[in-house]
């Protein structure tokens, strides 16, 4: 009944997200969309991180293109990614989000606005607050709401911040997560 | 941080007004970017709603001319990417520009100006910048008077410093603009030979004879259907053998792109159009 993952995360999230990546098996039946803070000025080499051990093929995104199951499309250095209504990405250079861009905040907002009820979103490790609000957003749109158990994070300002502002239906460890995400069809 | 939002059948109704009360057609403006450039205007403005912008935007024609500049993104920075500006200041210009007076640069959908500030200093510090001209064209009006008289934002200084240092590691920024009290401004004097054309949505009136065109970043904000119109424009803009410069993360796959152009740099994602 899902159509889509997004995941955000920042400080201490890299671990977890390759760890979560690296569980999902070839025919993963969803799109996987990964706002992650990185360095604006390193545009090569972290989807070639991510990747090493991915078996779901992970691209930084074209504008407007379609997504599609069973791949992982993170947000490129120094742009925000939104999801268009039509299931595109669409890229923008628009100002940063709580000094973010990508902004994990507006990633979420706009794939539960294209994605409504249809979609998971899950908050992990990070240093700033960037995520709360668009994961509050993602659940008032009906979507299914995640954060990473604070207490299994490197730094637990931003799943903290998450938790504050919205009654999420599941704290997870990173293995809790893996596990429901190979429960789905 | 608590932002204003407003729907999709509000933002749809917003679009209808613009294009029956100016004949402006925002439909194929990307849908998330427009809606929110909308909610970014009715909350600088402090608006109460949907349809308090719509009231006002009907009535007073000045608001509108300010919602135009608002549609422009000036949130990037001066040489962003300072992979694709060494290249072009290392060989590529001085091969197409040299002994080629009234070299035509076109920038489309000029928002900040700082592409072309950018593309100016590169020229000034090798000595070609009496060679070209430049076309710049915006929605804006109020945009386009902005860039004439050189004003940014001197919060941005750090950003472009750090990036002209990636290119010029013996030089400064500073050496292009003034900064007093907190008004920052380039020195206009880089962009004598500059043409100013305030572009509706859909222009007709585009430049011929271009030999390159700078075009980051900016069909983004369009779908596909005005991609695909502004990409014929660029591509009968543009001389044969003429060169094209998008953003990193843009594309031209789908545009027919092997008939029509040649790839000169992958991952700067320059093109030279061919010649017959």
């Amino acid at each position: 009944m899902y159509k889509a993952v997004v995941i955000g995360g920042s400080a201490g999230s890299f671990q977890v997200i390759t760890k979560i990546l690296n569980s999902l098996p070839k025919n993963f039946p969803l799109p996987v969309l990964l706002s992650l803070h990185r360095l604006k000025h390193v545009r090569s080499g972290f989807v070639e991180a991510l990747s090493i051990k991915s078996k779901i093929p992970i691209v930084e995104p074209y504008d407007k293109e379609t997504i599609k199951p069973g791949k992982g499309y993170l947000a490129p250095s120094n742009y925000h990614m939104y999801v268009e209504l039509n299931k595109r990405i669409a890229l923008s250079t628009e100002e940063p989000v709580n000094h973010s861009r990508p902004s994990i905040d507006l990633t979420f907002e706009t794939a539960a606005q294209a994605y409504r009820d249809k979609i998971i979103g899950i908050i992990l490790s990070g240093a700033n607050r960037d995520g709360a609000y668009g994961l509050k957003k993602l659940k008032q749109l009906g979507g299914t709401a995640i954060v990473q158990d604070p207490e299994e994070c490197q730094v637990r300002t931003m799943t903290e911040a998450s938790l504050k502002l919205t009654a999420v239906d599941h704290i997870f460890t990173t293995q809790q997560i893996i596990n429901f995400l190979l429960k789905l069809k | 941080m608590n932002r204003y939002e407003i729907g999709i059948v509000d933002t749809r109704n917003i679009i209808k007004t613009l294009q029956d009360v100016y004949d402006y057609d925002f439909k194929n403006y990307a849908l998330t970017f427009f809606k929110r450039r909308v909610e970014r205007s009715i909350q600088k403005h402090s608006l109460r709603d949907a349809a308090a912008f719509i009231k006002k935007i009907t009535q007073e024609k000045d608001f509108f001319e300010i919602f135009l500049q608002e549609m422009c993104v000036d949130t990037t920075e001066m040489f962003r990417d300072p992979s694709v500006w060494r290249l072009l200041n290392e060989e590529m210009l001085t091969e197409l520009i040299s002994n080629k007076p009234n070299f035509k640069i076109w920038f489309p959908e000029a928002s900040s100006g700082e592409e072309l500030f950018s593309l100016a200093i590169v020229l000034k510090k090798i000595n070609l910048l009496n060679n070209v001209k430049f076309v710049v064209s915006s929605l804006s009006e109020k945009n386009i008077e902005k860039i004439q008289n050189g004003a940014f934002d001197p919060k941005k200084i750090e950003t472009n410093d750090v990036n002209f240092k990636r290119i010029y590691s013996d030089a400064n920024l500073s050496d292009f603009y003034t900064l007093k009290s907190d008004e920052a401004h380039w020195d206009t004097s880089l962009i004598e030979n500059t043409k100013f054309i305030k572009q509706n949505i859909i222009f007709d009136d585009y430049p011929k004879g271009v030999k390159l065109i700078l075009f980051r970043n900016k069909m983004i904000y369009f779908n596909q259907i005005l991609q695909e119109r502004f990409i014929k424009i660029i591509y009968n803009s543009l001389v044969p053998g003429g060169h094209l410069i998008i953003g990193n993360n843009e594309q031209i796959d789908y545009w027919n792109s092997d008939k029509d152009y040649t790839v000169v740099n992958k991952s700067e994602s320059i093109y030279k159009k061919k010649l017959s």
